[in-house]
């Protein structure tokens, strides 16, 4: 049995500028796989070339066999696309925006009435069918990309940032949707919410500037690349000459400050007390443990300078 | 099914026009009715006839495929560029599996309906202003000749519209190449006026014989082999060059 997705070798080059750069890997069936980088680092590339409407510079990849170079059409039946931009025609109603799409699947009215009224119920568009997507909110309009995506039951979904730029409910009312999806089909997400991959996705690649970074599921990587031992310290005075201190303790191994506010990563947890046994009683406003988070993972190994 | 995309896309844009069929209608017979009035009737003191023609009759059949073959190309090209760079509906398009020849074909069905429509909005108020009697035969020929003329500049319609990125450039694309091309072959003035050593390439526009083949086929329904071979040989031209186009600015 070929697995869901498999890419061997994936490259794109726009001029000198390698966008993706030898790209390979395996996604099994049912899997919600989450593909994470920043702004610039190739989550699109890699996307548009997986659903044929990009041809690699180099390398193939296959949806459940097919190839993407050689069999795209065979492709296109098979899977299911929500690009970055909602790119809905506005001078088509909600419903016919899924008619057409319909069509162009090839799908007999008969079959398609019924599937396209159960999936305006779903993604709760039923009572706005007849209106025209200019008229939407922005998370209504992505839910109705995504409801357009579904018509023809693709085995696998595409979904480029999915949630960017709608509001914390839109958000959390499109995850109930994919998690319901995850039963039926194999789900390919980007993002660059951590909080979006944390909970929905089961397996995260990591990439920048072309390349896989790392990969696993969220508690793997939080354990294997998140610092374990990481302190929020407040103190109420002398945060400078604090702050000379803490950095001469061999214990520490990364210090951050802010005012007051100090976040420390130590060595091992019986560093914490030499480092209490270091300030004096009565200076500590706060201390406290700090879960290590996906975000941290992230950051360290994307770096924190601000994308373009 | 075969042509199952192009089908598709040509029902969405009937769609469309049919909710903006009138106020449609009444946009594009505007500007040949101005003509054939400013024309037809305004210089009927001053010119009389052409070849033998009363000058409202003589015009008169280049006004109605004018406007068969500029509502072909407008549609061809601003629809191309609006589903590519505005909605980006044409990515929608390319992740369904339909082919480039669906949607280049699509494409060409519109602009061809949208010609032939407002084509014939335009020939009955002409006929309705100047009766005018010839044969039906001589009518069959003619529809072939606007058939053809509706294809090409579909397609014309669509390669200016994949290869133009921005609007301004498609707007000047019609007033400097598209109007002049059109004006220049013959629609209000007979060949005859050219001097003797330009008018052999003048024949050979696709335009001149689109337009000046079309009048002849229908006031007297002669001389139509030669420009019928000229458009119908530019047709599948034009088409294979739309489809070429349209394949490689999408692959980018
Ligand atoms: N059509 C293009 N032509 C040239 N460079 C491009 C094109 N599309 C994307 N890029 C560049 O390729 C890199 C990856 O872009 P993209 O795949 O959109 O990243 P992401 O989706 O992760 O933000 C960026 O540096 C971007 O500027
Ligand atoms: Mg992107």
């Amino acid at each position: 049995m070929p697995s869901a997705l498999s890419l061997q070798g994936l490259t794109k080059r726009y001029g000198t500028l390698t966008a993706v750069d030898r790209f390979s890997l395996e996604v099994e069936r049912g899997t919600v796989f989450g593909l994470l980088g920043p702004n610039g680092a190739g989550k699109t590339t890699l996307i548009k070339m997986l659903t044929t409407t990009m041809r690699p510079t180099e390398g193939d990849a296959y949806i459940e066999g097919r190839s993407v170079v050689s069999a795209g059409r065979r492709v296109r039946e098979l899977i299911g696309v929500v690009p970055q931009e909602n790119n809905l025609d506005r001078y088509l109603t909600a419903r016919e925006n899924l008619v057409l799409h319909a069509r162009m699947h090839g799908i007999p009215s008969r079959d398609y009435v019924r599937s396209i009224d159960e999936l305006l119920e779903l993604t709760g568009l039923a009572g706005r069918r007849n209106d025209f997507p200019d008229t939407f909110s922005g998370g209504m309009q992505r839910r109705l990309v995504v409801a357009r995506a579904l018509v023809h039951k693709p085995r696998l979904l595409f979904l480029d940032e999915p949630t960017t730029g709608l509001d914390p409910q839109s958000r959390r009312a499109l995850w109930e949707h994919i998690r319901t999806l995850r039963s039926e089909m194999t789900i390919f997400l980007t993002t660059h919410y951590m909080d979006e991959a944390d909970s929905l996705c089961d397996r995260i690649v990591i990439m920048d500037h072309g390349k896989a970074l790392v990969d696993g599921s969220a508690t793997e990587l939080k354990s294997q690349f998140a610092p374990p031992h990481i302190y929020e310290l407040e103190v109420k005075r002398d945060a400078e000459r604090y702050e000379e201190l803490f950095r001469a303790l061999p214990v520490v191994t990364s210090l951050e400050r802010d005012k007051e506010a100090f976040r420390i990563v130590l060595k091992d947890e019986e560093s914490l007390k030499l480092l209490l046994d270091s300030i004096r009683s009565g200076d500590i406003r706060k201390i406290c443990t700090v879960e290590p988070s996906l975000e941290q993972v992230f950051l360290d190994l994307t770096g924190k300078a601000v994308r373009e | 099914m075969m042509l199952r995309g192009a089908t598709a896309i040509f029902w969405r844009d009937l769609i469309v026009l049919r909710r903006s069929l009138l106020s449609e209608l009444l946009a594009v017979v505007a500007s040949p009715l101005t003509l054939y009035l400013a024309f037809g009737f305004g210089l009927k003191g001053y010119i009389s006839s052409v070849d033998g023609v009363p000058y409202a009759i003589f015009i008169a059949p280049g006004l109605i495929s004018m406007t068969a073959v500029l509502a072909a190309f407008e549609e061809g090209a601003w629809s191309m560029w609006f589903h590519r760079r505005v909605q980006k509906t044409i990515e929608e398009y390319r992740v369904t599996p339909i082919t480039v020849y669906d949607i280049v074909v699509g494409k060409l069905f519109s602009g061809f309906f949208q010609g032939g429509i407002k084509g014939v909005a335009v020939a009955i108020i002409i006929f309705i202003l100047t009766p005018f009697r010839f044969p039906l035969a001589h009518l069959f020929i003619y529809l072939l000749f606007i058939g053809l003329g509706a294809m090409i500049f579909s397609c014309l319609g669509t390669i200016c519209g994949t290869l133009m990125d921005k609007p301004e450039a498609l707007g000047r694309i019609q007033t400097v190449v598209i109007m002049p091309l059109i004006f220049m072959s013959g629609i209000f003035f007979p060949l005859s006026s050219y001097p003797p050593a330009v008018l052999p390439y003048i024949r050979l526009l696709p335009t001149t014989a689109l337009f000046e083949g079309a009048r002849l086929a229908l006031l007297s329904g002669r001389g139509g082999i030669l420009p019928l071979a000229i458009l119908t040989v530019t047709a599948p031209i034009m088409f294979a060059l739309a489809v070429v186009v349209f394949n490689k600015k999408i692959e980018e």
